[in-house]
């Protein structure tokens, strides 16, 4: 899985992405579109309020989600990753910039193409789930289906597939405030799978489940991404998921993107203090993979015989090496790429050691 | 404060409004006495004045143009035949034979299996039962094709009124230009007392039933509206959110989830409405509305206390079943729909109630018994005989609490603040007036009641004016002290506020109109007895305000009061009732509004003032122009108190702390 990262918004859009998003800009307050282009749109987000009582939420964001990809965005509260994620599908009606979904431009198109999309393509997931209250659960996940027009057998048929999916089998004529939250957000996350979309935006999902049902609930997401191969948004304030569930990650700060990056690059390369901030309790050996770490083997080496997978975790590596004082070969696609040995894990592992007694 | 008033000019000392207001007051009392008598505007009953004599030619004008005018014949009298034929098809199946028949469609055993099945499928058997045993119980009180015809129409304007409202409602809910433009519309129509209406209704659409139907829907729809652009905006985001992002329509969003999302409240909406109706549709007998009305009116004019009970009580039986009815719809509305067993038990239970209904009126059309209500049932007349007793017995046993304390209070209280209000100059009173409501409300509130009370002099009709004004503060007086003494003590213990509840929700529940019988009987026809309704009528919200601002003080601060040893009259004067000061006005507004609505009604009973204007007008044809301004005068003085109370009370909400 390869993205095409384009930050500049004068390069070609990369029409393999799913979304591509160029320029973007959402100011909320009175007269919000003539800060666009001033010169009051490079002020600083607390200058600009105070200036012009406008809240620049997303700030000239562009960046690429490719097709298949889990593309976590992620960022202190008030950051601006809700109102980001809502201008995608233009729940929130963005101030300036460009979005295209498979080479098409969202932000012009018509009312009822926009529903169209909402209806076949995109789906969501929110932190308080947005079930509707006096509908069973069946009849909250066919939900999308009813408005679309599917009959009452078909829809039923699929929401039955669905509620099987996410692991909901006997709860189907439940009202949802019969559920426990992780059940209920099962239900959001059914709702969004039945009408089989292509892109999955999920703002903060799991933000108001407590911790054992959060990790459950990420599993529960990774298991269907794996299956089902779904594009998805994710959003989240927490690393950890970020780290667990993203292929990338956009790191924000007060409207602005500070950085865009595999998870090992936020841990290896932070771009400054903020993300360094952020990652620094994250420890290295949890997020990179062998192939990070391989280095060709020295002429006194005997490199031990079963090789290891480049896209291993090396914390995860730890007991294949444990035993061994020799190397081991990291294979990618067949091929050798080259060699750990225990001390090159111990390094890594003292560094994160060494970091975190500076906290 | 955000612009310096000429308050900020004055020493500090001055500068707390209250001994501002105190010193204002004292002047003015001073003053009032020693120019009592002069300029007093006082005009007897049957003097018109050039103003009062404009609106009887005018009235006149339009009753002689109701059959030339294009608005009548294109607009008010298709209007008014619709609505009369509306209302007469409910009447001719529950209460009066139509033409040819003997029998209204359904006799009354009928009725009360319709009414019984429309409960359980509604809400639950208990409920259902109630309701019949309720209804069978106006039957027995003799008033049963009274009952009937109150019924019928309130369940016509009713209809009519949701017709209307729901989507008004509905619309105000979603487009908030649309509410911005009707909310001048809601809010006068809130604080106009229910007797302006009648007679310009009348003149309109003639005495009867349509202009009877008509004033009870310009009551009830405010109601619904407001209830219903409420239930829509208080609806959480989430879901809404969720069903746009899943591409809904806007039909469809209203459709599938604001609309099933908004229904418990629109239900209760729907009860108020049901009651409001109630409760004007007697009062409507004024404008030839049939039913339950009629002989409560009569009880007043004639004082026929017997009769006047009798049918006042079927008035609260009905309330109380509409009332129990609708509520407990909002209570199922709520709960989870049964499923399984449950749910057959349920269908097995409708299908034999309607089986049992379609029987009773099968009956009800073919056996004279089950038709008519039996006549051996009738215990009505018994109980009008014992409440005549019981009445002289107390008038007579009891004089000095009765006669006694109606004597006192209008000597001691009622005359003298009268005498202030009325019986000195005009100019003064309006002044003094103003400057309180500038004091209190800001510069445009007192320009405004400036405007409005010359207004009322203009009119012709000041003196009268100031005789209603003198009943309401005073009655808003007592409700206050009541409201504040009862509310408080409701809003600190459970108990008490348990122990009240039966008597707030029935007042809150019974037309106002049939307090007046008893209070009638008892202390004769008075301003006092008008005072009288007045607090019970308006005491029970201002209760009910005052307890929730006292139980919604944050526990923290109480707690931190009692810990640091304070009395439990510290923690209330020095905690609670400060940190529910929004609630002690807004209660007070309240208070003020229904007492104003009340007072006017006890021109009835003998309180003079403008309310009696309003009722002679009905009457005397030579006196209708000045019925009608007195009307309007009514308005403007309920437009100056809401205004100085609202005003004062967003001010407070304004001061820090
Ligand atoms: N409708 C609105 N009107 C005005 N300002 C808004 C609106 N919605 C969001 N904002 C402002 O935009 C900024 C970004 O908000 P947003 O909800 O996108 O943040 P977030 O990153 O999702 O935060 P959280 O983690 O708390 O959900 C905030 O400063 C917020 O106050
Ligand atoms: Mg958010």
């Amino acid at each position: 899985m390869t993205a095409v990262t384009a930050i500049d918004s004068q390069v070609q859009v990369d029409t393999d992405a799913a979304i591509s998003v160029r320029g973007l800009w959402k100011v909320f307050g009175e007269d919000a579109n003539s800060i666009i282009g001033s010169p009051e749109a490079h002020l600083s987000r607390p200058e600009l309020l105070e200036k012009t009582g406008c809240v620049a939420a997303v700030r000239d964001v562009s960046f690429d989600v490719a097709k298949g990809e889990v593309f976590v965005v992620m960022g202190l509260s008030g950051s601006g990753k809700s109102t980001l994620v809502r201008c995608l599908t233009r729940l929130i009606e963005p101030t300036a910039g460009e979005v295209f979904f498979e080479g098409e431009d969202i932000l012009t198109a018509s009312k009822s193409r926009l529903r169209e999309l909402r209806r076949t393509k995109f789906s969501m997931v929110f932190q308080h789930f947005g079930l509707l209250p006096h509908r069973r659960v069946i009849d909250n996940i066919a939900y999308p289906l009813e408005i679309n027009g599917v009959g009452k057998d078909a829809r039923y048929q699929r929401a039955r597939e669905v509620i099987e999916l996410v692991g909901l089998d006997g709860y189907a004529n439940h009202f949802p405030e019969q559920l426990s939250g992780g059940m209920q957000q099962r239900v959001g996350l059914a709702r969004a799978l039945a009408v089989n979309p292509e892109v999955m935006f999920l703002d903060e999902p799991f933000s108001a489940l407590d911790p054992l049902i959060r990790r459950d609930m990420q599993n529960e997401v990774k298991r269907l991404h794996k299956d089902l191969n779904k594009t998805m948004v994710f959003i989240t304030h927490d690393l950890a998921e970020a780290m667990k569930l993203g292929d990338r990650i956009v790191i924000m700060r007060d409207g602005d993107i500070v950085q865009v990056g595999t998870p090992v690059d936020l841990v290896m390369k932070p771009v400054d203090d903020y993300v360094a901030d952020f990652t620094k309790d994250i420890p290295k050996s949890h997020v990179l993979t062998m192939g990070a770490l391989a280095r060709a083997a020295r002429a006194d080496e005997t490199v031990s015989a079963d090789p290891v997978d480049a896209d291993l975790i090396v914390r995860k590596a730890i007991p294949r090496i444990v035993n061994s004082t020799n190397p081991v070969g990291v294979v990618k696609g067949g091929a050798t790429v080259g060699v750990v040995g225990r001390d090159d894990i111990l390094h890594l592992i003292a560094d994160d050691a060494d970091e975190g007694s500076s906290t | 404060m955000s612009t310096p008033t000429f308050v900020d000019t004055l020493p500090h000392w001055l500068r707390k409004r209250s001994s501002v207001i105190v010193i204002v007051l004292v002047v003015w009392v001073i003053l009032a006495t020693l120019l009592r008598g002069v300029d007093t505007l006082e005009l007897s009953t049957a003097t018109n004045t050039p103003v009062t004599e404009w609106f009887r030619e005018l009235a006149a004008s339009i009753r002689g143009s109701r059959s030339e005018a294009w608005i009548f014949i294109f607009v008010f009298n298709p209007i008014r035949a619709f609505i009369q034929g509306f209302v007469e098809v409910i009447r001719s199946v529950i209460a009066v034979p139509g033409s040819g028949d003997v029998i209204p469609v359904i006799g009354w055993l009928g009725v009360v299996a319709l009414v019984g099945f429309i409960v359980y499928a509604s809400s639950n058997w208990r409920t259902a039962l109630l309701s019949m045993g309720l209804l069978t119980a106006c039957g027995m009180l003799g008033v049963w094709i009274d009952t009937m015809d109150t019924l019928a129409m309130t369940m016509g304007s009713v209809l009519l009124s949701l017709a209307i409202a729901l989507p008004i409602g509905i619309w105000a809910g979603l487009n908030d230009r649309f509410m911005a433009f009707i909310r001048p519309v809601l809010d006068l129509a809130q604080i106009l007392p229910t007797l302006v209406y009648l007679a310009p209704l009348a003149l309109v659409f003639l005495v009867g039933i349509a202009a009877s139907t008509i004033a009870t829907m310009i009551y009830s729809i405010p109601i619904c509206v407001r209830i219903t652009a409420h239930a829509i905006r208080s609806l959480k985001a989430g879901p809404i959110e969720a069903s746009e992002s899943m591409g809904s329509t806007r039909l469809q969003m209203l459709r599938k989830v604001q609309l099933p999302m908004a229904r418990r409240t629109i239900i209760l909406g729907i009860n108020q409405t049901t009651l409001a109706a109630l409760s004007f549709v007697v009062i409507a007998a004024l404008i030839g509305a049939p039913g339950l009305g009629k002989p409560v009116i009569e009880a007043l004019t004639i004082r026929n206390v017997g009769n006047g009970v009798v049918a006042g009580l079927a008035v609260v039986l009905l309330a109380v079943m509409l009332d129990r009815a609708t509520t407990a719809a909002v209570q199922h509305s709520a709960e989870i729909p049964p499923e399984g067993d449950a749910l057959i038990r349920r269908r097995i239970g409708l299908a034999a109630a309607a089986a049992a209904t379609i029987g009773a009126i099968a009956l009800s059309r073919y056996q004279l018994w089950a038709a008519v209500f039996p006549e051996r049932l009738v215990i009505g007349s018994y109980i009008g005989n014992a409440a005549d007793a019981v009445t002289d017995w107390i008038t007579s046993n009891f004089y000095a609490l009765t006669i006694g304390l109606n004597q006192n209070f209008t000597i001691h209280v009622l005359n003298r603040v009268e005498a202030v209000l009325a019986d000195a100059p005009w100019y003064l009173t309006i002044i003094a007036i103003s400057i309180l409501a500038a004091i209190i409300g800001g510069r445009f509130v007192g320009v405004l009641s400036l405007v409005l009370l010359t207004g009322v002099v203009l009119i012709g009709l000041w003196n009268d004016a100031m005789v209603t004004l003198t009943q309401v503060l005073i009655a808003t007086a007592i409700v206050m002290l009541i409201g504040v003494l009862l509310g408080v003590a409701a809003g600190r213990s459970p108990r008490v506020e348990r122990a009240l509840k039966p008597f707030l929700d029935a007042g809150q529940t019974l037309p106002a109109f049939v307090y007046l019988v008893p209070v009638l009987a008892l202390f004769g026809p008075s301003r006092f007895a008008a005072i009288v309704c007045g607090v019970f009528y308006a005491s029970p919200v201002v209760v009910r305000v005052v307890a929730d601002g006292v139980r919604g003080v944050p526990k923290d601060m109480v707690e931190a009061a009692v810990s640091s040893g304070s009395s439990t009259t510290q923690v209330v004067t020095k905690v609670q009732l400060p940190a529910s000061k929004k609630s002690l006005l807004l209660g007070a507004n309240q208070g003020m509004i229904f007492v104003l609505a009340v007072v006017v009604i006890g021109g009835f009973v003998g309180a003079g003032g403008l309310g009696y204007l309003v009722i002679v007008g009905q009457s005397k044809p030579e006196l209708q122009g000045k019925g009608l301004a007195a009307g309007l005068a009514i308005v403007l003085l309920g437009i100056v108190m809401d205004r100085i109370a609202q005003a004062g009370a967003r001010r407070n909400e304004k001061q820090p702390t």
